[in-house]
């Protein structure tokens, strides 16, 4: 009998144990300040890209003064390992338990989504950064999610409008076969087609592929001016170095649908100079207060941050600004302050929140990454070659299949 | 579609299937031998990978530096795996040896994000074999022939090595039946070793000469594990021609299905292997005594 | 035969795990934690009746759990939002498929039969992948609704907790009877000698055709359960990765065990949940316990309680 209670006992401790270690993790706190919280990949394959969310969050924090409301702003920050099952369960926690009032960023789309519908659910606002889907505007848009950093329609479509106006009309696309892969593709072709452009072939890749050499081929075969990379991360690397590997570059551009300065520094400036693609941000900005945050930053990190840090930093400062206009912390006060929204800040200037489809937009950038020897200053990879006024990057209004609905 | 472009598809095939080649022949040579279903093969692999950097950035910026000695270096340290680790486990079940590899995998992958990051590193292919060939019907890049040449001479030694040496005939008779190499008095235990150490050495080999057509990260190797089983299991546990000829099939049939309908290439390995199995049950050239 | 004094001793120790069940979610660091760790300890303890009980060593149970998420969701989206025929669907759908993916390898052994049950799963992957239309693809099965039953309001993650907590329960208790039976025992025999038992005259495919259909059978439920509980069904729950996770939840459990996986379930969901908030390199701390894990205690946490503790549970 004896022996039972002992199990029984152990079972106790061990349990009591993670309860009591989880009250370390999540200290109670009281009901009133504004808590902030940044659910992001810190451990899975983008976190080289944005681990460092917490600390653009901290810093917009700290900038804002660190007091809201006669509180002190509380923030918290989980990793969601680039899983979107974690992140739903992370995104519980934060609002039910750690009662936080806005979650800020969260990386790849299926976990976006899946967050977007927890706070829906739990009537607290999110912030998408690092997802892209056009569904968090589009048919799963709803009051509470503000998408800020951009979405896959102004990547390809900015991207799309510049370089057939700049680059030549005659493309050849190579497209990663999946929900975002074809997206982006559809977009490309819109915008191609709007300048009278011709598309002289597309290939759907299916995801992981490690040799592109066959799709190359075929590419170099058609003879475009532009090919059209619409690919990311391993996908993005090994496309480009095998396009390299064939010598394709030496007579065609490339235009990739997504850039990153870690991206770069990790495969070096060989592999993707001299190609395009539209950003958000970059760097070199000179919006209001840029370069200022990029000085700190450098003297923090001793890199430039990217523009996913500054979406960030962006997205915390216009949600805590949008609570003192309110003057309130209560999500649907804070909404309306947001929605038709106009600002000026270090990642949009102008920057506006829709409020068809709550999609912050501002117009975009075209980069061009440089040649190993045209880099003068350790970080400075890209150089702005255009933009593409916010009107024409984004869905107009009424074309983006979102119905907002109520509270 | 040109013939043109289907010969090169076959070339591409090759390519494919000589990685896996290399990594299949230590993951079959160390199962054989072992008994050991090595998931931290990938890892190895990857390792390879980044030896193969650290040599270029840090040490000597030469490719054939590295070429040569990141997988004698990959070779040193899976022996020193193997004395350190993998000697312990050959008396457990195997499933306990599969968690332990599994486990193993995790913290080399981790341990390679926290040192290099986890956007991977550059490689860039080497000055001498930049440039393509011409091959009279075609174009083809001078690395990709370069890296079928190394794997067909490295298969072939690893046969020669296996098929007529003494310490090859050992370490098949220590395959099929390890007690009866030990009662006749000869130390198994060296041998093991060795055979460790040959076959993450193959995985390393794999790692440098993917590296600078690849990206190169702490993930690099999951992809690949998993197709890798796949191989051995066409080709036969344990079985060196299996390998070979397991690794060069996969590879042209992913190349093929690309060819035909991208959409089910993915899955073209899979179902390939199922029907295989389902019809010849020890694939290629499996042994009963892998049976169970 | 079991003594009296003996059930008396497990009726006893049941119901302090049930008690302490019935208080877990208050101890867990979030509740929707507690019911993620109820939903991997009922895959786990499915997979052990194949893995532990009839010794076939499957890595294509991703594929049951799952099909039976899918199914669940797709039932609530897209047919008819009621949640009990929609988990009827899902655990009718994934026994089908372990019917079907249990048909065709139970013949192979070992290795092969390892590799031939991966295969099937990753076609599902693929295909689930693909199929956007029906399963969203890689943006996975978005916006599940958890519909009330009568007074039963499932929105709330406690309520949803027990409503888990009583599926889980139950198939614990299916399953008990299930290894007691002489069905299982016959399949115990099965594993320590295939051939002993086939002289005898048993029909070996048979009895692992159906240990697979069961435990195909339970998975559907737990991932039935798994999409209510996130509200969506991701891809990953078909990955190769989620067979991978639970053939460690079983075997750091202990596996022959029933009870074992359950822990295993709950041991390694609560580190990872933990660790995963104080430092990113909660991989490589997991990959050194799972290590540490064969080089010290082979038999799992329930050999620990059983040795050190001086128990048999």
């Amino acid at each position: 009998m004896k022996k039972y209670n002992k199990i029984f006992g152990v079972l106790v401790v061990f349990l009591m144990v993670s309860g009591i270690s989880a009250l370390i993790v999540s200290p109670a706190v009281a009901a009133d300040p504004v808590k902030v919280a940044v659910l992001t990949d810190m451990s899975g394959p983008y976190a080289g890209i944005t681990a460092k969310n917490v600390d653009a969050a901290r810093m917009a924090i700290e900038d804002f003064g660190g007091k809201l409301l006669g509180q002190n702003i509380e923030f918290v920050y989980r990793d969601h390992q680039c899983k979107p099952d974690v992140a739903n369960q992370k995104a519980k926690e934060l609002y039910e338990k750690e009662k936080v009032d806005v979650i800020i960023d969260c990386p790849n789309s299926a976990a976006g989504l899946a967050v977007s519908n927890q706070a829906r659910i739990h009537k607290k606002l999110f912030f998408p950064i690092g997802s892209g889907t056009t569904r968090l505007n589009g048919s799963d848009c709803h009051r509470y999610t503000f998408h800020w950093g951009y979405n896959d329609y102004m990547l390809a479509t900015a991207a799309g409008l510049w370089a057939a106006d700049n680059l030549g009309k005659r493309w050849y696309t190579i497209t990663a076969d999946y929900a975002w892969g074809h997206s982006l593709l559809k977009n490309f072709k819109n915008a191609l087609k709007s300048r009278g452009g011709t598309l002289l072939g597309n290939d759907m890749v299916a995801l992981g592929t490690s040799d592109f050499s066959p799709y190359i081929l075929k590419a170099m075969n058609a003879n475009p001016d532009v090919l059209v990379l619409l690919n990311a991360g391993k996908d993005g690397v090994n496309s480009t170095k095998q396009a390299n590997e064939f010598g394709l570059k030496k007579k065609v551009k490339i235009i990739h649908a997504l850039f990153f300065i870690e991206g770069i520094k990790a495969v070096g400036p060989d592999v993707f100079a001299d190609d395009y693609g539209a950003a958000p941000w970059y760097w070199k900005s000179q919006n209001p207060g840029a370069q200022k945050f990029v000085a700190q930053w450098q003297k923090k990190f001793n890199k430039p941050p990217n523009w996913m840090n500054a979406a960030t930093y962006s997205a915390v400062t216009q949600y805590l600004e949008a609570v003192k206009r309110a003057g309130i912390k209560d999500a649907k006060p804070v909404i309306e302050k947001l929605e038709g929204h106009t600002f000026r800040d270090i990642f949009a200037n102008p920057g506006y929140i829709r409020p068809d489809n709550h999609m912050k937009v501002a117009d975009a950038n075209i980069i061009r990454a440089k040649r190993k020897e045209e880099i003068k200053e350790p970080w400075d990879f890209f150089e702005f070659v255009g933009s593409v006024s916010a009107k024409d990057a984004y869905e107009p209004v009424g074309k983006t299949g979102c119905n907002m609905g109520g509270f | 579609m040109s013939a043109q472009f289907i010969g090169m598809q076959l070339f591409n095939g090759l390519i494919l299937g000589s990685v896996y080649v290399l990594l299949s022949l230590g993951l079959s040579i160390i199962f054989g031998m072992l008994g050991i279903i090595n998931f931290a093969h990938g890892a190895f692999y990857m390792l390879g990978a980044y030896a193969a950097y650290t040599i270029t950035s840090y040490i000597f910026p030469n490719f054939w530096i590295a070429f040569i000695f990141g997988p004698i270096f990959m070779g040193a340290f899976g022996a020193a795996c193997e004395v350190f680790f993998f000697r312990r486990l050959y008396k457990l079940p195997p499933l306990y040896v599969m968690l332990f590899t599994f486990g193993l995998m995790m913290a080399f992958q981790d341990i390679i994000r926290m040192i290099f990051g986890s956007m991977g590193v550059p490689f860039n292919t080497p000055e001498s074999l930049m440039g393509a060939v011409n091959l009279g019907f075609m174009y083809y890049p001078k690395y990709r022939l370069f890296l079928i040449i190394v794997t067909a001479l490295c298969s072939l030694g690893v046969w020669l090595f296996l098929s007529k040496t003494r310490l090859g005939a050992l370490i098949r008779a220590g395959t099929d039946n390890s007690q009866m190499v030990d009662a006749l008095g000869i130390n198994i235990s060296r041998i093991t070793t060795l055979v460790f150490g040959l076959g993450i050495g193959l995985a390393g080999l794999a790692g440098v000469l993917v590296a600078p057509i690849q990206n190169v990260t702490h993930l690099m190797g999951m992809d690949f594990l998993i197709d890798c089983f796949v191989v051995v299991v066409i080709g036969g546990m344990g079985s060196i021609a299996g390998s070979i000829i397991g690794g060069l099939i996969v590879g042209e049939i992913i190349a093929m299905g690309i060819m035909v309908w991208p959409p089910i290439a993915n899955t073209l390995i899979y179902l390939f292997m199922a029907a295989f199995l389902l019809v010849r049950p020890r694939g290629l050239f499996g042994r009963e005594a892998f049976h169970d | 035969m079991i003594d009296s004094a003996m059930s008396k001793k497990k009726i006893i120790t049941l119901s302090s795990a049930v008690l302490l069940s019935l208080l877990f979610p208050y101890l867990t660091p979030y509740t929707a934690l507690a019911s993620e760790i109820l939903v991997f300890a009922l895959f786990a303890m499915s997979y052990d009746l194949v893995l532990g009980y009839a010794g076939m060593l499957s890595f294509g149970h991703a594929a049951f759990f799952g099909i039976g998420a899918y199914t669940t969701g797709i039932m609530l989206v897209r047919v008819y939002p009621s949640v009990m025929p929609a988990l009827l669907a899902g655990v009718i759908v994934s026994s089908l498929a372990a019917l079907f993916v249990g048909y065709l390898s139970i013949r192979r052994s070992g290795i092969y039969f390892t590799m031939v049950t991966l295969a099937f799963a990753q076609m599902f992957y693929f295909t689930a992948f693909k199929w956007t239309g029906l399963t969203g693809g890689d943006d996975g099965l978005q916006g599940v609704p958890r519909p009330s039953i009568g007074p039963l309001d499932l929105t709330s993650e406690i309520t949803l907790y027990y409503f888990i907590l009583f599926f889980v329960l139950l198939s614990i208790t299916i399953g008990l009877r299930v290894v007691n039976s002489p069905f299982g025992k016959t399949l115990q025999a099965l594993r320590e000698n295939k051939d002993r038992t086939m002289s005898i005259g048993y029909d070996v495919d048979k009895f692992r055709l159906i240990v697979f259909i069961i435990s195909g059978f339970f998975s559907g439920l737990a991932g039935g359960l798994y999409a209510l509980l996130l509200n969506f069904v991701p891809l990953s729950s078909l990955y190769w990765t989620t067979s991978g996770e639970v053939v460690v939840m079983t075997i750091v459990g202990g596996m022959g065990t029933l009870f074992g996986p359950v822990l295993g379930a709950l041991g390694i969901i609560l580190l990872r949940d933990i660790i995963s908030n104080f430092t990113e390199s909660w991989n490589f701390i997991m990959g050194l316990i799972f290590m540490g894990c064969v080089l010290g205690f082979r038999g799992g946490i329930m050999s620990i309680i059983r040795d050190k503790l001086k128990l048999n549970v």
